[in-house]
Parts: structure tokens; C-alpha cells; sequence
């Protein structure tokens, strides 16, 4: 990819000074330039998309999402269902409520008291889990009994996900960054896992799964979620080299946009790489497209301008689809009511673009759906009439006793009345990030990394040896 | 890199400049008259005045290589051509698809066909044998049985005639348009160069029942047999559907649709935008396969022209778009040997072991380069440079790169049976196949070298144009101009 500084972002300071300097030179009309001033510092000069007070809709809005999590809640266990009165859930999904729950605090729709004793009971979980081969945690869990189960959610252990586990990592960080009272049993939590087959030393992320009684580990992750992935293991000192890199790649173009995809071939690889929206959109709302330790700075400019540029022809795209086609888009992978369960709802996929597959590659073409959570994410960060329009296609699809629907099916325009956690975490993630900018900021922002925990433990010769923690690994040898 | 014998420049060069110095300052009128100072300075100028005009120098040139082959060229078609003495069945005067298996199709047939003109236009066979092979295969086709009656089966016994199906064993199939488009193709070739057969022929030809394999839109169907049941089902995608229909278009039928180029798309692939059917193989069951098997035989036999088009000179090609997607086609596998480094002819072919057949595309099913069976696996393994996809870049295009394919593959033979199908792009080891197909086009496109467009027109009257003129004769088969046409498409006047 190119790397260039937007052209915009001289203007910007140009036109920042230019209104410094007449701010200060008027001195009547207090309120006009107070107005003018919230105005000015909500607008794409300082915000990358929506940027202000929440008005009362979307007040509601988030209150519906956050519905979600209190009748999901658990409380024996401290666990949230990763859809609606299921009781399992994943890291991934833990990261859902751990970001839910952050946004509701701050939105006030929680008290810090009621937060504390979520946060505890979560925690509490975290650092008495099971763990898979005693390694790290395990693909899913019964959000009842706490134990590790399988997909069916009968008791066994899998494997591990690095995708589930970064996203878990990264939430913890932000908690910790905004809360850093409650870092030291966050880290104890961390520093319970062994990072030795999960991240090689050149930074690339395994799975794990059970085969035949024996852990086989295999690469995890592709363009997108991958580099997403990682950042969580940044957070807590990995070098993640490989799988921050968006090679490799190859460019293909709709409607005139060029967007990269994921180069490692599913006749190969056995893996798809399909092109999502939520990797790069939750990356934007988590981490503005910064470089993952940026602690400062303007939400306009993005110290990770390869992933702001991708994010943004991903959007692009599908804006233009919207034009051409006049098919309303907003696309991720998602849920499904039945078989096969999950789908990869695809803008470019083995080859095809618009491409609705399983896992297995199955093309699933009617269960494609304008998603609640692409559309919100999409919301946040782009303030165009598209995603106006989105926003008007989208705001009833809730039940506000249960929380968000997952999206609105393509084909014949129905309400597909699956709750999940992703989707309802995604809305509240969202509506934060417009009242506050990027999600992982720290409190104050100067403050010292907040692991004093953790650091002092992975810095200690006697103890914590043998978990492959940052200081014991060697330098990459590729 | 060796490269075959060219006139050497310099001479030329200097020829020409002398030519242009002369040009320039000789007074219009003046004529060069050659003097062999034997005091008849006119004796040359009166011999050419007694001949006929000679055209300009560029009426007789065409498409690609021009001029006589080679004796290493002509001692290659004689090779190609053993495969069709080894495979002949006198009896019924087909030949075997593939080497010794007493099983064809009609495209096959149609390659056969094809290299039997070329045996005799080439003087390998003499006349009296290309009269006796094309006798008996037309006594074959006039009484051959076909696919319930309405047009021939998909296959046959070269044995026997019998319609059989893919395990050789007697009954029925179905039937395949674009087999069928390609031997009307061939047979109306015949007809126009040796109107001796002409009758022959439309007797053949006006055996077939049209009316399902072409709607009133120029939509051609193939037709299928599943559980018993015909199935009537739209066959062809970008390449083998606008060639195939051209071959029902020589003979009169309106396929105004199956010869749009619509719906297609184009993939860029190493800054050439490659064209590509977008009906969906995830959702039809046909694969949209790019290779450049159609455009070199429409290139090589029509020379990338209208039906219409019984004028033009070789060197224009009033099929426009035909004429710009094989010029894609060719340029995308030449930029893949200048990027990649990789010797790329690639079309659809026979293999000497399970799963027989894969087509080998420069783009199919979403993926580039992607080699993949009929069901759709993919099978890299089985990407090979394919002999007739060599032969035909070569005869069209004149370059460095089409002089190096055919430095890679024109030794492949084996001198008892023929040309091996094709060179593993992996191992360069060679597929162990002899194929009529494979040999057939060898022939075209040698004969292409020497006389441009294989479609000469003749003048003579037939047959099928005065059967079909008649309004009474042919309702119930849909011949040319005895049912509605459902128009152009627009979208004031949907159909």
C-alpha cells in the first residue's frame, strides 16, 4: 500500500490557526462563537465521523442495546450469552459485553457501583476459568456452570480462538486504561494464560484446535480481523509483526473503488478470506486506525493511514453499490436463524463479489442482510446522507425489551430477529464512540501503561517462566 | 531462444530505402523497366500487361503468419494427419475422438472435418480421397438416428453410427448446441469450397428439427436427459456461445441473442481487462471458463468476421468485439509469460488419466488462472500449455512470444500417432493423449497459414436456400424465416 499523509490534514491545521486567530480577535457575540466553537470542535477538522451529545433517540437507542446485556447476564457466573437466552458465550462475545459495559457507564445508563460489580464478577470468572489444556481460554464456554463446552454447548474443550482472545485483550487494556483501579486483577486474569503456541516470535497468530486428543495449532486470521487480532496482543507487549501487516494481498476493484483482499487462497489454505466490514469498522471505533499505543491526537488524522484508507473503500464501496444498484448495503459476517448457522456476508469472497458463503464455502445468497451492527459502525464513523439513510432503514429494528435485531434480510426487506451480543455491543460501541471519539483512550490520557501488575510479574526471572510472556521470547528469526 | 528462419532484414531495409529514395524523385510517369541489355526492353512489362491485374500486394495478406509452410511446418502436418488415418473407420466415416476408443461428439467430428480439408488443401491426401471420406461420413449423417428424433446425439459409436451414451454403450443423451454450432460451421466450409457435396449436406442438415435448440430470441439450448426426462437448458457462455451461434447464423437462423456479448464483464488481470461471462456459476450449473479455444477457431475460420460479411479483405474483421476479446485473450497470456515467466496457452483439454478432461482457463469460477474439473474441483496439477491452444496464438499472432511457444511444443509429436495433447505447466511432462480435436486444429491453423480465413465463399446455388425459401416446407422443423423472430431486445419492446 501507499503510505502518504492526507492531503487534508495541512488544511486542517491551516484552517485550526486561521480560526484561533479570529476567535481571539472578537470579542463580542460570546454566545454566536460559543455555538460556533461546539460546532467547530464536534466537525471533521478534530472527528473522523459523528462527533457530539447524544440526542434522546439515540439515548434510547442505547439504552435498547444495553437491554440486551441485562437479560443476558448471568449472574452465577458473571458471563453474558452471546445471543439471545443461549447460554454460551466466546472471548469474542466477552469482549462484546466488556465494551457494553464501558459505554453504558460512561452513557450513564449504569452507575460506576453497578459497572464495579459487573466488572467483578467478570473478572472473578476470568481468573478461576477452566482454561483449554490449562493453556488459554477456550473457544466457548456455558455462561451457566462456567464450564468449557463445545459448539452444541455440551461439556468439552476445543481449542482456542487468537481472534476471540485479541478482542478479549483489548477490551481488558481499555478497561484498565479508563478504570486503572482494577488492573491488578485484570493482569492476574492475563497472566494466568500461556502465550507460547498462540503467537510465534515473528508475530503471527495461531488457533488451537483438539484433533484426535492432540492440540494441532493453525494459522489464525485473515485481512482485517487479523490485523484487528493483534492489536489486543500489542496491548500487553507482543510484537505482532506478521499479522499487523496487511500483506499479503491483492487489490480488486468495484465500481471503480479499489479495495485489497486476502491473498492466501481457500484452494490452498482451506481457509476463506472473505472481505468484511466489521474488522476494519471496529478497528475504527476501537482504535481510530491509529497506531495501537498512539495515545494522543486528533481523530481526523489516523497514525495507521493503510488501514483508514482500506476501512474507507470498504465503506465506499458499498455506498456505491447503493448508488448503482440501489441495493441498501451494510455487510458483515453474521449469525443465522438454522443451518448453517453463520455466514460470511461477504463484499468480495473466493472470487465473487457480494459473495454470502459458510464456512464451508456453501453460497447462501438469501441470507444476506443490511446488519445492524455494519450499518451502526458505519453510522458512526461516516457522517454522509448514506448513512442517514441507513440509519432511517435500520432504527426500528429493536424489540426494546430484548435489544437489537441483526439486520434486515436483503432479498425481501424482512426483520431478522436473531439477538446477539456482537450486535448489540457494536450499537453501544457506537453511540460512545459519537459522544467520545475513539474508545481506548486512557484516563488521563498521559498516564503510565496501566499493567503495573502485569509488568512487574513478566519482569521477574522466577516467575511467570515458560508462558512465552514479551520479555522471555527471542527476536524473530523468519 | 531460437526463433524460425526470417528473410534477413538488412537487404530489405536497404531495398527499401532505395524504393523511397527512387519514390521520391522519380516523375510519376516514369516506369522502371528492367534492362537485361539484351536490346527488348519491353519484354517483361508486355508479359505482365498479358496477365490478369495483380492486386496490391496486401490483398493477399491475412491475419497472422502468411505464406506456404515450412518443410519442418508441412512435415508437421503430415503428422498431425496419421492420427486420422490411425482413428478412420471406413465403414462409417467417422473417426475416434480420442486415440483408439471407437467413441466421437459432433465438435470432434467437426475437428476431424477441419483437418481433412487442410490433409487435402495441404496435398497430404489427394482429391480422390478427401471425395471418399467425405462420402462416406455425409451417407453417415443421412442416416444416422438421432436424440429423440430431432438433432444428433451428444455421441457416437464410430464403429457403428449407433447413438450411444458416455460409456459407449447404446442409447441417448441429449444434444450439444455448440457441437452442433461448430459443425454447421464446418459443414457449410465444405459446402462453399467442394459445392460437389452440397446436396449431401442439406440433406443432412435438413433432417434437424431447430425448434428447441434456438427460441424465437436466438437463445440456444442444449438438451439433457435427466431421469428420463429431456431437459431443455440455455447452453454456451462468452467465447463458445457468440462462435457456436455463428454457426446457425451461416445457415440462415436468427441467434440475435446467443450472439450478444451480454452479459459479460471484465476481470483486470496484469492490466488487461479480460472478458468473462457474469452468469453465475454459483447458480447455473455451467462454469464461465475463459479460454482461447473459441477466439482462435473463429479467428483461424472466420477470421473474426460477421456471417454477413462475404467481402472484406482478411486483414479487417467486421466482428468487432470478437476481434477486441481475442486480442485480450492473447495479450493476458503473453503478459503472464512476461510477468510470471510461464509459457501460457491455455484452453480446455483431454488428460491421459482420471478425471480425463479439466478446463484449463485463464479465468473461471472467481479465480484467475484456475484449472478445474467439470464438477468444478480444482486441479492445478493438470494446468498445461494445450498443443492446439499453442498452434492457434501462433498462427494468429506473429510475435517473439507465439515463436517460442511454438518452439515448445512443435516437437511433441509421436511420429506413429500424432500430437500429444498438451505440456504440464508444473512438471513439463506431456499428456499422454492423441486426440482428434487436438490434431484437427493443428491442421486449421497450419492451413490457416497459408490461405488466411478457412470460410471461402463459392457462388453456387443450394439446396437448403431453395428448401427454405418455400413457406409450406419446414413449419414444424423452425427453419430460417418460418417463425416469429421476437425482435431486438429493448427495453420499450420486452419480448
Amino acid at each position: 500500500m501507499r503510505r502518504y499523509v492526507p492531503r487534508d490534514a495541512l488544511f486542517r491545521i491551516l484552517l485550526l490557526g486561521l480560526i484561533a486567530l479570529s476567535l481571539m480577535g472578537c470579542g463580542v457575540l460570546v454566545r454566536g462563537v460559543e455555538k460556533g466553537f461546539t460546532a467547530t470542535t464536534n466537525s471533521s477538522l478534530f472527528h473522523q465521523g459523528r462527533h457530539g451529545e447524544l440526542s434522546e433517540e439515540e439515548k434510547t437507542w442505547a439504552e435498547i442495546a444495553w437491554r440486551y446485556f441485562e437479560n443476558n447476564h448471568n449472574p452465577k457466573t458473571g458471563l453474558v450469552n452471546s445471543v439471545d437466552r443461549y447460554p454460551a458465550t466466546t472471548m469474542w462475545h466477552t469482549g462484546d459485553y466488556l465494551a457494553a459495559m464501558v459505554a453504558a457507564r460512561e452513557l450513564s445508563i449504569i452507575t460506576p457501583c453497578d459497572f464495579d460489580k459487573r466488572l467483578s464478577g467478570l473478572v472473578h470468572f476470568l481468573n478461576t476459568m477452566p482454561l483449554f489444556y490449562d493453556r488459554l481460554p477456550n473457544k466457548v464456554y456455558n455462561t451457566q456452570s462456567g464450564s468449557m463446552v463445545d459448539y452444541a454447548n455440551q461439556p468439552d474443550e476445543i481449542g482456542w480462538s487468537a481472534m476471540d482472545i485479541g478482542r478479549l485483550l483489548s477490551w481488558l487494556y481499555i478497561v484498565k486504561c479508563r478504570y486503572p483501579i482494577y488492573s491488578e486483577y485484570i493482569d492476574k486474569a492475563v497472566l494466568r494464560w500461556n502465550f507460547c503456541e498462540v503467537l510465534d516470535n515473528c508475530g503471527t497468530l495461531y488457533g488451537g484446535s483438539q484433533v484426535h486428543n492432540q492440540v494441532s495449532t493453525f494459522q489464525e486470521g485473515r485481512l482485517g480481523y487479523e490485523e484487528y487480532g493483534a492489536r489486543g496482543f500489542q496491548l500487553w507487549g507482543f510484537s505482532t509483526t506478521q499479522a499487523s501487516r496487511i500483506e499479503p494481498y491483492e487489490m480488486t476493484t468495484l465500481y471503480g473503488i479499489e479495495f485489497p483482499y486476502d491473498s492466501r487462497d481457500v484452494r490452498k489454505t482451506n481457509t476463506y478470506a472473505p472481505v468484511l466490514s466489521m474488522g476494519f469498522l471496529l478497528d475504527g471505533l476501537e482504535f481510530n486506525w491509529d497506531k495501537t499505543d498512539q495515545r494522543k491526537g486528533w481523530d481526523s488524522l489516523h497514525g495507521e493511514p493503510d488501514m483508514a484508507h482500506i476501512a474507507e473503500a470498504i465503506y465506499k464501496v458499498q455506498e456505491e453499490r447503493y448508488m448503482h444498484e440501489h441495493i441498501f448495503t451494510a455487510r458483515t459476517d453474521h449469525p443465522v436463524i438454522g443451518p448453517p448457522y453463520f455466514v460470511y456476508d461477504s463484499i468480495f469472497a473466493a472470487g465473487y463479489p457480494w459473495n454470502v458463503i459458510s464456512d464451508s464455502g456453501q453460497y447462501h445468497k438469501d441470507q444476506s442482510l443490511v446488519s445492524t451492527q455494519a450499518a451502526f459502525a458505519m453510522w458512526g464513523l461516516w457522517e454522509t446522507p448514506y448513512t442517514d439513510r441507513l440509519m432511517t432503514l435500520l432504527h426500528c429494528l429493536n424489540n426494546p425489551e430484548k435489544g437489537w435485531y441483526e439486520g434486515r434480510l436483503e432479498n425481501t426487506g424482512r426483520h431478522m430477529k436473531l439477538i446477539t451480543s456482537g450486535t448489540n455491543a457494536a450499537v453501544l460501541e457506537t453511540l460512545l464512540y459519537k459522544a467520545q471519539g475513539k474508545l481506548s483512550t486512557c484516563t488521563p490520557p498521559e498516564a503510565e501503561i496501566p499493567r503495573p501488575y502485569y509488568d512487574l510479574n513478566i519482569a521477574n526471572p522466577f516467575k511467570e517462566m515458560g508462558k512465552c510472556l514479551p520479555l522471555e521470547r527471542e527476536k524473530c528469526i523468519p | 531462444m531460437k526463433t524460425s528462419p526470417r528473410p534477413p532484414m538488412r537487404p530489405l531495409l536497404a531495398a527499401t530505402c532505395l524504393f523511397l529514395i527512387l519514390g521520391a524523385c522519380t516523375p510519376a510517369n516514369y516506369q522502371l523497366t528492367p534492362s537485361y541489355g539484351d536490346g527488348e526492353p519491353d519484354r517483361i512489362e508486355a508479359i505482365i500487361i498479358d496477365k490478369k491485374p495483380v492486386p496490391l500486394q496486401n490483398g493477399d495478406q491475412h491475419l497472422g503468419r502468411n505464406g506456404p509452410l515450412t518443410d519442418e511446418e508441412m512435415n508437421l502436418a503430415r503428422i498431425a494427419w496419421t492420427y486420422f488415418e490411425n482413428n478412420y473407420n471406413k465403414e462409417t466415416g467417422l473417426v475416434n475422438a480420442v486415440n483408439a476408443y471407437p467413441s466421437t461428439t459432433m465438435w470432434d467430428t467437426s475437428s476431424y472435418l477441419g483437418g481433412l480439408v487442410a490433409a487435402y488443401e495441404l496435398g497430404i491426401i489427394e482429391k480422390n480421397q478427401l471425395n471418399l471420406r467425405l462420402t462416406a461420413i455425409l451417407n453417415t449423417f443421412n442416416k444416422m438416428d438421432f436424440f429423440r428424433g430431432e438433432l444428433p446425439n451428444k455421441a457416437y459409436n464410430t464403429q457403428t453410427a449407433q447413438k450411444v451414451n458416455y460409456a459407449n454403450q447404446p442409447g441417448e443423451i441429449g444434444y450439444s448446441a455448440l457441437d452442433l454450432g461448430r459443425l454447421l460451421i464446418w459443414l457449410k466450409i465444405i459446402k462453399e469450397r467442394y459445392p460437389e457435396h452440397g446436396n449431401a449436406i442439406d440433406s443432412f442438415i435438413l433432417r434437424w428439427d431447430f425448434c428447441r435448440v434456438l427460441d424465437r430470441c436466438g437463445t440456444m439450448y442444449g438438451a439433457v436427459l435427466k431421469d428420463n426426462e429431456t431437459q431443455y437448458v440455455q447452453e454456451g457462455r462468452l467465447g463458445y456461445e457468440e462462435y457456436a451461434a455463428k454457426g446457425f447464423q451461416l445457415w440462415g437462423f436468427d441467434t440475435t441473442r446467443a450472439s450478444k456479448a451480454e452479459p459479460f464483464s471484465y476481470i483486470l488481470m496484469f492490466d488487461v481487462n479480460v472478458p468473462y461471462d457474469t452468469r453465475d456459476p454459483r447458480e447455473l450449473v455451467a462454469h464461465n471458463y475463459v479460454v482461447c479455444e473459441s477466439y482462435v477457431l473463429d479467428g483461424i475460420e472466420l477470421n473474426w468476421d460477421l456471417v454477413s460479411d462475404r467481402e472484406s479483405d482478411d486483414l479487417s474483421h467486421t466482428d468487432t468485439i470478437t476481434e477486441a476479446f481475442a486480442q485480450r485473450i492473447y495479450k493476458v497470456q503473453e503478459a503472464r509469460f512476461r510477468m510470471k515467466g510461464i509459457l501460457t496457452a491455455r484452453t480446455e483439454h483431454q488428460l491421459d488419466g482420471p478425471p480425463y478432461f479439466v478446463y484449463d482457463t485463464i479465468y473461471t469460477d472467481g479465480y484467475t488462472w484456475n484449472t478445474i474439473t467439470e464438477d468444478g474441483t480444482y486441479v492445478p496439477q493438470f494446468s498445461a500449455i494445450a498443443l492446439k491452444g499453442a498452434f492457434g496464438l501462433w498462427t494468429i499472432w506473429e510475435t517473439p512470444y507465439t515463436d517460442l511457444l511454438f518452439d515448445a511444443v512443435s516437437g511433441l509429436y509421436d511420429p506413429e500417432k500424432g500430437f500429444y495433447e498438451g505440456r504440464y505447466e508444473v512438471t513439463g511432462g506431456l499428456i499422454h493423449t492423441f486426440t482428434a480435436n487436438n490434431n484437427g486444429i493443428i491442421l486449421e491453423t497450419l492451413l490457416h497459414k497459408t490461405q488466411g480465413k478457412l470460410l471461402q465463399f463459392g457462388e453456387t446455388s443450394s439446396k437448403w436456400d431453395h428448401t427454405i425459401e418455400d413457406e409450406f416446407i419446414g413449419i414444424k422443423r423452425c427453419y430460417p424465416g418460418h417463425r416469429d423472430s421476437c425482435g431486438a431486445f429493448s427495453k420499450n419492446n420486452r419480448p
